[in-house]
């Protein structure tokens, strides 16, 4: 890890709904660094969503300044740094076009950044990065509608490879699949990493996978970043009463789960009497 | 022993299609005695959820659905009802709740609306009063402490959460025999999810209601059900008490599912890990003691 590849400083967004100001972030200060896996999690309006677009640049920040590699990010970003931050979202069926077969789904995003030159090249490239994802070369020729809900997932992921980022926003990718497609993708997202050196901004509300995925996590509240910090420290030793709720609400399989569990529901309850 | 409140045998479910009929369910076995807290789990497709639309008789009379075997319910065969009789069924002496309480509610009408066409079905000539009265108690059993700024709201003026404890409340309020969950709290946050089902439990324990409950979710089960069936691809895979399903998984599938699930302890992911496999069509594992009891007589095959 060698500094951070995105910074937020005193980032803050409001959005005007009906003549109101909704404060969905206020005063974020958080750094992502180059190589690691963060975790964003919260519940619903927590903010997290809005985080994720702000490093994507589909929303500018009402006040604060966002880095990327130290310098910051212009309102209108030109075409090769769109190309180094990529999303993958939670329903591959509504992120990818019905009508377009996967590869040329894979296709667009090697001709508008001009990554292949000649239909030999492109042919290669598309087929490398659907063995990468764990699919055939044979599946460029499918429509989403043919896959299952785990092969268009790979595929969105391969979608956001063809780009050759360094940063990829997951936003909740595996919530939608059943557990034994998700424990697949979520090994593939991991292999990845190492295997590109990439990093990730991971926003998930499911704890238990941010336990085994990610290095770091943040954790957000009504758009305010309540705590931060490596995931194990965090899991042993939550220092804010809504961190132990969540982990205290999380259904478990095992008896050490439960452990843990029990551990983080007496902690909530003793800070919670303590507020 | 008692007969069980609900006992299934050999429940088969075929639906029509232009290359004939095709079946989904391959002949369900499960029972559940009075009180009792029973979870149907498995992943999507498995047939869970269609299975728990055919003990509610809301399946079975659409076209293209062919269903064979027995569901006994106190006594009564369910498959040979007609439409009507199960409309009389529901709501009293069974009832459900759904994973989405935004469209399990009518938009259109407030809460006191709804909850006055749920009482009157079990009590006949209930008056307005009195239907609110019974609501606002209800409404209290599930923690609304407002019961009538609540009953006075349409369900879009409500958080999904509050929704999710209306709809439990309706459907307990008649103390039906027993409640058909289909993934309650799956549509929520995390720790209105925990909050919701704890509820849940609590009002269940109070009107001694048996329960199926229909599930994705492991942890949920472990922490909610008795005994747990898994279903896989229209089977029950295995059948075992709560504890020793997780303890002691025997089938392939179960075991798989256990080790695909992320653990808070921090195990790490799971290194090798198969979707589909032949071994997960290995024979149905019954636990001792969770062995089915014979049909009813007159009932047999």
């Amino acid at each position: 890890m060698s500094g951070p590849i995105l910074s937020f400083e005193t980032v803050s967004k409001t959005f005007r709904v009906n003549g109101q100001d909704v404060h969905a972030l206020a005063d974020v200060d958080l750094s992502i660094e180059a190589g690691e896996c963060h975790a964003i999690v919260g519940e619903s309006g927590s903010g997290k969503t809005t985080l994720g677009n702000l490093a994507l640049g589909i929303h500018a920040p009402s006040s604060g300044a966002i880095r990327f590699e130290g310098a910051m990010l212009p309102a209108k970003r030109p075409l090769a740094l769109k190309r180094r931050i990529q999303l993958v979202q939670q329903n591959p069926l509504s992120s990818l076009n019905p009508k377009r077969r996967i590869g040329a789904s894979l296709r667009l995003p090697l001709e508008v950044h001009g990554l292949v030159h000649g239909r030999a090249q492109r042919r290669e490239r598309i087929a490398k990065l659907l063995v990468e994802v764990g699919l055939e070369p044979g599946h460029a020729e499918r429509a989403p509608s043919s896959l299952s809900g785990g092969q268009r997932q790979r595929v969105a992921i391969a979608r956001a490879l063809a780009c050759e980022p360094d940063l990829i926003v997951l936003d909740e990718p595996t919530s939608a699949l059943d557990v034994l497609v998700q424990a697949r993708v979520l090994r593939l997202l991991a292999d990845l990493r190492q295997r590109r050196g990439l990093t990730y901004l991971f926003i998930t509300h499911d704890l238990a996978v941010v336990r085994n995925l990610a290095d770091r996590v943040s954790v957000f509240e009504r758009g305010r970043l309540v705590e931060s910090g490596r995931v194990a420290e965090i899991f042993a030793n939550p220092q804010h009463a809504y961190t132990a709720r969540l982990i205290a609400s999380i259904p478990v399989v095992t008896d050490d789960e439960a452990a843990v569990r029990s551990a983080a529901s007496e902690r909530a309850d003793t800070m919670e009497n303590a507020a | 022993m008692t007969a069980p409140l609900l006992q299934i045998a050999d429940l088969r479910l075929a639906f029509d299609s232009w290359r004939g009929p095709v079946e989904v369910l391959h002949g369900i076995a499960l029972n559940i005695r009075r009180g009792e807290k029973v979870a149907l789990v498995g992943e999507s497709g498995s047939g869970k959820s269609v299975t728990a639309r055919i003990i509610a008789g809301l399946l079975q009379y659409q076209r293209g659905t062919r269903v064979s075997g027995h569901v006994a319910f106190d006594g009564k065969d369910l498959l040979g009802l007609s439409e009507r009789a199960f409309r009389d069924l529901r709501g009293t002496a069974m009832s459900m709740v759904f994973q989405d309480p935004t469209s399990a509610l009518n938009p259109v009408f407030t809460i006191a609306d709804q909850f006055r066409e749920v009482l009157g079905r079990a009590h006949k000539d209930i008056s307005r009063a009195e239907a609110r009265r019974r609501a606002a108690e209800a409404l209290d059993h599930v923690l609304i402490h407002e019961p009538e700024r609540v009953l006075a709201s349409y369900p879009f003026q409500l958080s999904g959460g509050m929704n999710q404890r209306v709809l439990i409340a309706m459907a307990l309020a008649n103390q039906p025999a027993l409640l058909l969950a289909d993934e309650p709290g799956t549509a929520l946050d995390v720790t209105v999810q925990d909050r919701t089902l704890h509820l849940m439990a609590d009002l269940i324990e109070e009107v001694g209601s048996a329960v199926l409950f229909i599930s994705h979710n492991l942890g949920v089960v472990r922490e909610f059900a008795d005994r747990v069936y898994v279903i896989y691809r229209g089977r029950i895979v295995e059948h075992a008490g709560t504890d020793a399903l997780f303890h002691d998984p025997r089938h392939p599938y179960t075991r798989a599912l256990l080790a695909a699930v992320p653990k808070i302890s921090g195990e790490g992911l799971p290194d090798t890990l198969i979707e589909t496999s032949d071994a997960f069509d290995a024979p149905a594992v019954i636990h001792d003691g969770c062995e089915e009891p014979p049909l009813p007589s007159g009932m047999a095959a």
